[in-house]
C-alpha cells in the first residue's frame, strides 16, 4: 500500500516538477499541467484506498481484542471448571463414607455377641492389676476399694504405698532389659513388705489365684508360636508346601492308607489260612482215603485170612456161605425172644 | 514367620471371603486365608512380635509394607466383627502405616514401654469407666 502511494507521490512531483521547471523556463505546457492533474487523481484515488486499508485496520485491531477478550473468558470459565471439579473429587468421597458404613447394619444382638467375645481380652478378670497401684492414681473411696479388690487394699494400709511402688520400679529399672512380666511381677512383693495387716506372701496366691497374673490385650508370644503360622512355617521348615495341603485331611489319608494296608493284610492272612485249611482238608481226605484203602486192603486181607482160617479147620469150600445167614438166623432168635 | 523374601505380586489384592459353611476355599496348610490373615493381623497387636518383624527386616520390605497396607480391610466391616483383640491390633495396624513408627519399633524401650503401657490403660481404662 505504502509503495503504491509513494509512486503516486513521486509521480505526482515529477510532474509538478516538470510544470515548474516549463514555467520557470516561460513556456508553459498543457501537457506537463495535464500531468499533474492527472497524476493528483490517482493520488486521491490511491488515499481513498488507504483509508479503506485504514479503516480495515482498524477494525480487524478491534476483531483481535474481541477475540482475545473471549479468549480470556473461556480460560476463566475452563478454569473455574477445573476448580469446581477439584472440589467436586475433594468432596466425594466424605459424601459416599455414611452410605457405605449403611451398608453393615447390626442388630443389638450381635453387637452384644461382639462385646462378649472380646470382654476377656480388654477388660481384666477381677484382681489383676498389672502392676498398677490401683490406689494413689485415684482418691480412695470405699466404693473403690471394693471394686478394684482385695489388691488394692493392701497398698493403701502402707504408709510409703507410693515409695513401696518407686522401689519396685527401680529394681525393675536396675536389672538389665528383664522381661515384661518378670518387671510387673517384682513391683507387687515390694509393695507388700511392711503391711501389718496383710497376708504373707506364701498365702496370697490361695486366696486369689490370679495374683500377679499379667493381663495382656494382644495374643501372647507363646499364643502366637502355637498358632496357625507357626503350623505353616513349620510345614515350609520340613519342606513342603502348604498350598492345598491340609494336616488334617493328610492325617485321615495316612490313616485310611493305614487301615487299608491293615485290611489287605487280614485279606491275606485269611487267604492264607483259608488255603491252608484246604490243604489241610485235602491232606486230612487224602489220608482218611489212604486209611480207607488200608482198612480195606486190611479187610481184604482179613477175610482172606479169616477165609483160610475158617477153611483150615472145616475143610469144606461151601461153610462161610452158610456162617453168614447164621448170623441173621441168631438175630431173628433174639427178635423172638424179645417178642416173647 | 517366613524369612524368604517376597515379591509384590505375592499378596492378592482382594480380601479373603467372609468364611460359611458351605465355602470351599483352597486351605494353606489345613487353614484358609481368612484365618491366617486374621491371626496375622491379631498377632501384630503384640509389639514384642512386630518389633521381631522389624529386627528381620520386614518393615523395611516394600512388599510387606503393601500387606500392611492391605491388612487394613480388617478395620471395615464385615471383618471387623472377627477380631477378638481390638484394641492394641487396630491401633498396631493404624501405627504401622506410619513409616517412622515402623523404623522406631525397631528399639527394644519402645517395645517395652508399648507392651506396658498397654497394660497399664488395660487396667486404668476398667477403673475409669468405674469411677
Amino acid at each position: 500500500m505504502d509503495k503504491k502511494l509513494d509512486a503516486s507521490f513521486e509521480r505526482v512531483e515529477k510532474a509538478l516538477a516538470v510544470l515548474i521547471d516549463s514555467m520557470t523556463k516561460f513556456t508553459p505546457s498543457e501537457k506537463a499541467a495535464n500531468d499533474v492533474v492527472k497524476a493528483e487523481r490517482e493520488l486521491f484515488l490511491g488515499l481513498e484506498e488507504l483509508e479503506v486499508h485504514q479503516r480495515n485496520v482498524a477494525r480487524i485491531k478491534q476483531l483481535k481484542q474481541e477475540t482475545e477478550a473471549l479468549d480470556a473468558q473461556t480460560k476463566q470459565t475452563i478454569s473455574a471448571l477445573w476448580e469446581m471439579r477439584k472440589e467436586l473429587v475433594a468432596v466425594a468421597p466424605t459424601k459416599f463414607s455414611p452410605a457405605k458404613e449403611e451398608k453393615y447394619p447390626f442388630t443389638t444382638q450381635q453387637l452384644l455377641d461382639y462385646a462378649r467375645r472380646i470382654s476377656r481380652n480388654t477388660l481384666p478378670p477381677p484382681g489383676v492389676t498389672n502392676g498398677v497401684d490401683l490406689s494413689t492414681a485415684v482418691p480412695t473411696t470405699p466404693d473403690d476399694q471394693a471394686a478394684t479388690g482385695p489388691n488394692a487394699s493392701f497398698a493403701t494400709s502402707i504408709g510409703g504405698g507410693g515409695g513401696g511402688g518407686g522401689s519396685g520400679q527401680g529394681t525393675a529399672a536396675s536389672t538389665p532389659a528383664p522381661g515384661v512380666q518378670d518387671s510387673f511381677v517384682s513391683q507387687v512383693p515390694s509393695q507388700s513388705q511392711t503391711g501389718a495387716t496383710e497376708l504373707p506372701v506364701h498365702l496370697k496366691p490361695a486366696v486369689n489365684p490370679l495374683e500377679n497374673a499379667p493381663f495382656f490385650t494382644f495374643p501372647t508370644i507363646d499364643r502366637i508360636r502355637s498358632g496357625a503360622l507357626a503350623q505353616y512355617q513349620d510345614l515350609i521348615n520340613r519342606g513342603i508346601d502348604p498350598k492345598n495341603y491340609d494336616p488334617e485331611e493328610e492325617e485321615r489319608r495316612i490313616k485310611q492308607e493305614e487301615q487299608d494296608r491293615k485290611d489287605a493284610e487280614e485279606r491275606a492272612r485269611q487267604e492264607r489260612e483259608e488255603q491252608d485249611r484246604r490243604m489241610r482238608e485235602e491232606r486230612e481226605r487224602m489220608a482218611r482215603e489212604r486209611e480207607l484203602a488200608r482198612q480195606q486192603q486190611q479187610q481184604q486181607e482179613g477175610g482172606m485170612d479169616r477165609r483160610g482160617s475158617v477153611l483150615a479147620p472145616g475143610q469144606a469150600g461151601g461153610q462161610p456161605a452158610r456162617a453168614a445167614p447164621k448170623q441173621f438166623t441168631f438175630l431173628d432168635e433174639d427178635d423172638d425172644e424179645d417178642e416173647d | 514367620m517366613a524369612s524368604e523374601p517376597m515379591s509384590i505380586g505375592s499378596s492378592a489384592q482382594d480380601p479373603p471371603p467372609v468364611p460359611e459353611a458351605t465355602s470351599q476355599e483352597p486351605k494353606y496348610g489345613g487353614h484358609t486365608r481368612f484365618e491366617l490373615e486374621l491371626e496375622f493381623v491379631q498377632a501384630l497387636g503384640n509389639p514384642e512380635y512386630v518389633n521381631y518383624l522389624a529386627s528381620r527386616k520386614f518393615l523395611q520390605n516394600p512388599a510387606f509394607v503393601a500387606y500392611l497396607d492391605y491388612l487394613q480391610y480388617w478395620t471395615r466391616p464385615p471383618y471387623l466383627q472377627y477380631i477378638t483383640y481390638p484394641t492394641s491390633c487396630l491401633k498396631m495396624l493404624e501405627l504401622l502405616q506410619v513409616e517412622r513408627f515402623r523404623k522406631d519399633i525397631l528399639s527394644p524401650n519402645l517395645t517395652h514401654a508399648l507392651v506396658t503401657e498397654g497394660m497399664k490403660a488395660a487396667v486404668e481404662w476398667h477403673r475409669e469407666s468405674l469411677s
